[in-house]
């Protein structure tokens, strides 16, 4: 089976882990737990009639005081970049976060979903924040791991991405 | 109190690894229902005979490829709790002697292959505990699973025993308790405080042995990391505060263990206390 790692990258509360369980358990919890190192689940999926394993590699927030160990980002096969909706620097800070994975593993399929679309009122991006997005080269999608809205598109879509840009499959 | 050794770890300037491991009855239990065990894992050709005079070599060659730390609290009642941690302990011990060939490189799919393996040997301890007890009301355990290649510490957890890792004094904990109080907040059911009234807590949500979820993940360590794996007998009567400093202030593991489980004593020792403690000091020379 294909099997792809999939690194889940953001600034700390943003969604990380809720976007996971969503996607593999389907469950949402309102508590949060800080992630500490990586953690690993895997969801086998089918895109265009194959099994794709995906490998997603849930790992810890970037904070003030920590960067983003990119060991853990080491050997990714795509990206989904994770920002809070509501807190505009968790978005701001996304070009940080994509130069630190560029320079690990180059240009590999990437995703930005746009989490907490479900807090509509606290919606704190603009049009023109979203409209930045694919002039930067970054498809986004706006996702609730709470409701589960855009979850499934985000890592499909991303599957679907990873499987084009794999150089065996051409 | 058992187990004491010192070595170098392999791989990319590695440290100078000291661990150490103490497990104690506690003051009210009449058994010890923990086990654990600190494993090195070799998979290596032996050298016998060379004129190369690559002395690095040869020492690389008789050094162990990762170190696992386990640790198991069993649950059941009588002798059950006991033989579950033993039987889950030493099922893993089997299984990783036999087929936990290193991972050492980049590659996705290796990496992953290998910490398939490393859940492979929870699973088996999983069938065996059924195989011998039965799916229903059998004894069960916790398992918390660190396996070092430097510097990536790969985890497999299940049940409510603990990871931490001490990094510039702040304590954080790698895992994540599995007990009906954790799953009762988390779904949202109710409170903390709920929970704890109802006694949720204490009882296990997965275990080894019954409904099994295992948790996979990873911690890459640093240079004067110190890791502890434990049961809940130290959690549950030494607040983290409290393990910091005594983790902090340790000249070595094996103070480290003796310290913690004199603290859990100390707040009262209702439950068996394990605790495994590994420094990672930089390496001299």
């Amino acid at each position: 089976m294909i099997q792809k790692k999939v690194c889940m990258v953001g600034v700390q509360g943003t969604g990380k882990t809720s976007m996971v369980q969503r996607f593999v358990h389907s469950l949402f919890s309102e508590r949060y737990l800080s992630t500490v190192g990586v953690k690993i689940d895997r969801k086998v999926i089918s895109v265009a009639g194959d099994e794709v394993n995906l490998l997603l590699w849930d790992i810890e927030g970037r904070s003030q005081e920590q960067e983003v160990p990119t060991s853990y980002i080491r050997g990714a096969h795509a990206v989904l970049y994770v920002a809070d909706g509501t807190r505009r620097t968790t978005f701001e800070q996304l070009p940080q976060l994509r130069d630190l994975v560029r320079s690990t593993v180059g240009d590999v399929p990437s995703l930005v979903a746009l989490n907490k679309a479900d807090l509509a009122e606290q919606w704190a991006l603009t049009r023109g924040d979203e409209a930045a997005l694919p002039d930067a080269g970054l498809h986004h999608v706006r996702t609730s791991a709470k409701t589960g809205a855009g979850v499934e598109d985000a890592f499909h879509w991303l599957a679907k991405e990873v499987l084009r840009a794999d150089p065996s499959r051409r | 109190m058992q187990t004491r050794a010192d070595a170098d770890v392999p791989a990319l300037a590695p440290p100078r690894l000291d661990y150490y491991g103490a497990s104690h009855v506690g003051k009210v239990r009449e058994r010890n229902e923990d086990h654990f065990a600190i494993m090195a894992l070799q998979h290596s050709a032996r050298l016998l005979l060379t004129n190369l005079d690559d002395t690095g070599m040869v020492q690389r060659l008789s050094r162990p490829d990762a170190h696992v730390f386990m640790a198991a609290d069993g649950v059941g009642g009588l002798a059950g709790g006991e033989e579950a941690s033993r039987l889950a302990v030493g099922t893993i011990m089997e299984y990783l002697s036999e087929a936990a060939s290193c991972y050492r490189g980049t590659d996705v799919g290796q990496e992953q292959e290998f910490m398939d393996r490393l859940s492979a040997g929870v699973e088996r301890a999983h069938r065996r505990l059924i195989e011998t007890y039965g799916a229903e009301r059998g004894p069960a355990t916790t398992l918390t699973m660190v396996t070092l290649v430097w510097p990536r510490a790969y985890v497999v957890h299940v049940g409510d025993s603990r990871g931490y890792v001490l990094r510039r004094g702040r304590l954080r904990q790698f895992t994540a308790d599995q007990t009906m109080g954790d799953l009762y907040v988390n779904i949202g059911r109710g409170s903390e405080e709920q929970a704890e009234k109802l006694g949720l807590y204490n009882i296990l949500s997965s275990a080894v042995g019954t409904d099994m979820a295992p948790v996979v993940g990873v911690v890459d360590l640093e240079p004067d990391d110190v890791l502890l794996v434990c049961t809940d007998g130290l959690t549950n009567h030494v607040p983290d505060a409290r393990i910091t400093e005594l983790l902090a202030a340790a000249p070595d593991a094996e103070s480290a263990c003796r310290e913690l489980v004199d603290a859990a004593l100390a707040g009262g020792g209702r439950d068996n206390v394990t605790v495994i403690v590994a420094r990672f000091a930089p390496a001299s020379g």
